[in-house]
């Protein structure tokens, strides 16, 4: 009997174990699924009269650079003023993970964020599966819309996307301009002189000629990297410059469009003219790399980011000059030659609010989103180092004199060109950013790489998803 | 005698539970309150997920879309096992595995035998080669990929004072997979060199004095005593640096970004780039579960043959 007993005990405690770990994997199954609730609304407030006078912390996410720490020191000085209980905090990461940050928690219905920071191109993706607040209705009543370039307010917040240099007023709004950016040339006025070359075309052979009398420099230095968005902008940018088009969005159509001939030309100036007037090595070059080469006066001519150009300012990163004066007296800011049209590539970046963060941090966003648009703290941001996007800010001298780039972004609002908003933005880029690097390194030929970038990204806009 | 050898056992089989020990907690339950934590930790971080991705495997879900899964059989795996993409990766991770854990178990074989034919100072030096295992992968691909910067990196500068030129380590199609080879063996060499260094450790002397006695050379020692034994130890190696080889994401994130192109991107970086990019949810556990299943069957076979050795 007692035999008996001790041969089926195993069998029921297996049995009660099996069951236990079915019971366990169902209920992590359940929790799993998450709380399909929707949540309450994805429409922002017009009137924001319920602001708590509790302690608030607002976080911001945002990618590690120099205007980060510049917003979060410019926050917290200016707007404590205003909101005493509020403390601001701008999360950083990796540039090169700054979308996956905030897709993965947006994904997991959850952030640790208030305000995302995202740039013009993920506003389809976050749009499309409802992370972030619609704020058309607080914008009509708490913003002054004529205030802006059209452009710029759309170009951060407006959702289906905007043609170059036009605001759709029908359009929904889910952002409002945070910081304002796109190239400028650098060039070394003691090599190249004063005068900065006005067409693309002279600015490659001012770039040869400047490489070839001067050993050890290099005649350009640029973006080539396949990482987040740099060899892609590069090429974009010349395929504006000799007047190609990225897509027909209307029509969702790319193949045929990026590569007609203009891309086709861009795509071989970028590969066989401008490439071999870089530094051997390059070819993962980013802003960082693009940075050093300047500072260190390696390249006669680059193309940066304004936003990521105020360190080459700075003597302690410098070899050019022990004062600001001197290096300047060397370094040249200009805004982009043109060629066959006139475009520039638009950056920047405005602030969303997040559709899983708290109603009371939602209202305190808004608040900080209205406070930061006032024409006085833009000035104000202007002068912190940052790059604001009302007209009479951008017009100011508050803006114009912090920084010898500065004017350079005033002259190219009117050209600047954003490349494709949709939710499949991250694929496209990729697909772009690979295929371009591919080129400028030689693993791929520049015709094959083109037609590749249209065959694949058409592919990606009619399937939505899927390999090849 | 006999009564006294039988009280103690048959006290022990009636003796009361211990003071505050509960009545009905046999030593089964207590192994099972033991067992169980660590239990479920590894039904939920481990058992779990793979049973969700292989659930989500079969639709067409997003985790970025508010959408609910729907059913889609095996399209997924079909559309993994034909795309000309997952092709590509297969080849790179195949050429990469096989450079790297090739290169490893030759040098680490080889620093093994020679650290185990010293008397003198064997710890000290098996201890130095280890430090490159304990390192993060993260922080050995920074390092490598500044020394092996083009314009400013320490190898290049060493090669130019050797009169050598410029090499684009990590710019260029061929350079950029050896550089990758070259960095996963200079971290990895270790872990074969320490497996190998147990296996020579543990040949009995008798064996070798045996053939000293009949007077045999140094190579038909190595070849008929040393590496006969030591063999299947350095295939479970070989097996272990084989699985973490395939599933190579950091190294190869930190120091290519599988550049140029695509020219490095191995299969777990792309599903990387599945999963999040596009948020492709259903295909990314697809090629995940695939990938699992590849590892397992191979190491299916490769420890029939392992067993097959030891048995022979």
């Amino acid at each position: 009997m007692r035999f008996a007993n001790r041969s089926r005990g195993p069998a029921r405690r297996a049995r009660l174990a099996g069951a236990t770990a079915v019971a366990m994997l169902v209920s992590l199954g359940l929790a799993a699924c998450g709380d399909d609730s929707e949540p309450a609304s994805k429409e922002a407030p017009s009137e924001l009269d319920d602001l708590t006078d509790d302690p608030v912390t607002l976080n911001f996410i945002w990618f590690e650079w120099p205007p980060a720490q510049a917003l979060e020191d410019f926050a917290n000085a200016e707007y404590t003023k205003e909101r005493p209980n509020v403390t601001i905090k701008v999360d950083t990461v990796p540039n090169a993970n700054w979308h996956d940050a905030m897709f993965t928690q947006f994904a997991a219905r959850q952030t640790d964020f208030d305000i995302a920071v995202l740039d013009s191109q993920h506003i389809g993706e976050a749009v499309t599966n409802d992370n972030i607040l619609d704020i058309t209705e607080f914008v009509e009543e708490n913003i002054d819309t004529d205030a802006y370039d059209p452009y710029l307010l759309a170009a951060y917040g407006q959702y289906p996307q905007a043609e170059t240099g036009q605001r759709d007023e029908d359009a929904s709004l889910y952002g409002l301009p945070l910081l304002g950016d796109t190239w400028t040339m650098i060039y070394r006025k003691d090599l190249i002189g004063e005068e900065p070359p006005k067409t693309w075309d002279e600015m490659i052979a001012a770039a040869k000629t400047c490489q070839d009398e001067n050993p050890g420099v290099s005649g350009l230095a640029f973006h080539q990297s396949n990482g987040s968005d740099a060899a892609a902008v590069t090429y974009n940018t010349v395929n504006g410059v000799y007047g190609g088009n990225l897509w027909e969005s209307k029509d969702r159509k790319i193949e045929g469009v990026i590569n007609d001939e203009a891309g086709h030309k861009a795509m071989d100036v970028l590969v066989n003219q401008m490439k071999p007037l870089t530094a051997k090595g390059s070819g993962n070059w980013f802003i960082d790399e693009v940075n050093a080469a300047v500072a260190q006066g390696k390249a006669c001519i680059a193309f940066q980011w304004i936003a990521a150009s105020g360190g080459l300012l700075d003597p302690a990163q410098s070899t050019l000059g022990k004062t600001r004066e001197e290096i300047l007296d060397k370094l040249g800011f200009a805004t982009l030659p043109s060629q066959d049209a006139d475009f520039v590539p638009l950056g920047g970046m405005g602030m969303h609010v997040s559709a899983y963060t708290s109603e009371a941090e939602q209202l305190e966003a808004l608040n900080f989103m209205r406070w930061f648009q006032q024409p006085e703290v833009q000035k104000k941001w202007a002068a912190a180092g940052g790059v604001p996007s009302r007209t009479d800010a951008l017009q100011s001298p508050e803006f114009l004199d912090a920084a010898p780039f500065n004017v350079v972004y005033a002259e190219s609002v009117p050209r600047l060109r954003d490349m494709w908003n949709v939710p499949e933005y991250a694929r496209l880029i990729d697909i772009e950013n690979t295929n371009v690097n591919a080129a400028l390194n030689g693993a791929k030929d520049p015709r094959e790489a083109l037609d590749e970038i249209a065959r694949q990204q058409q592919s990606v806009l009619e399937s939505s998803g899927g390999l090849d | 005698m006999t009564s006294t050898l039988e009280t103690p056992e048959q006290e022990a089989t009636v003796s009361p539970p211990a003071p505050g020990r509960l009545s009905r907690l046999g030593d089964r339950w207590l192994a099972i309150g033991f067992i169980s934590p660590a239990m479920l930790l590894l039904l939920a971080m481990s058992v779990f997920p793979l049973l969700w991705a292989l659930y989500l495997s079969f639709t067409d879900y997003s985790a970025a879309r508010d959408v609910p899964a729907s059913f889609v059989g095996f399209d997924n795996y079909a559309e993994v096992l034909t795309s000309s993409q997952v092709r590509q990766r297969a080849l790179t991770t195949l050429i990469y595995v096989v450079g790297a854990v090739g290169l490893q178990t030759v040098l680490g074989f080889s620093i093994a035998y020679l650290i185990s034919r010293r008397t003198r100072g064997r710890g000290a030096l098996t201890t130095m080669f280890l430090v490159p295992m304990m390192l993060s992968p993260i922080v050995v691909g920074l390092f490598w990929r500044f020394m092996l910067d083009t314009q400013f990196g320490v190898v290049n500068s060493l090669l130019g004072s050797l009169g050598l030129g410029q090499v684009e380590w990590l710019t260029q199609q061929r350079t950029a997979m050896l550089s990758l080879v070259v960095v996963d063996t200079w971290q990895w060499t270790p872990f074969i060199m320490l497996i190998a260094l147990a296996g020579l450790t543990a040949v009995p002397k008798y064996l070798y004095e045996a053939a000293a006695i009949d007077r045999a050379s140094e190579w038909f020692r190595f070849r008929y005593i040393t590496l006969p034994l030591v063999w299947p130890l350095l295939l479970i190696a070989v097996m272990f640096r084989a699985i973490e080889a395939f599933r190579q994401f950091d190294t190869v994130y930190i120091l290519t970004n599988g550049g140029p192109g695509v020219s490095t991107e191995t299969l777990s970086f792309h599903v990387y780039k599945v999963a999040f990019l596009g948020f492709d949810t259903g295909t990314a556990s697809a090629y995940g579960i695939l990938m699992v299943l590849v590892v397992i069957v191979l190491a299916q076979f490769y420890l029939r043959y392992l067993n097959k050795l030891k048995e022979g």
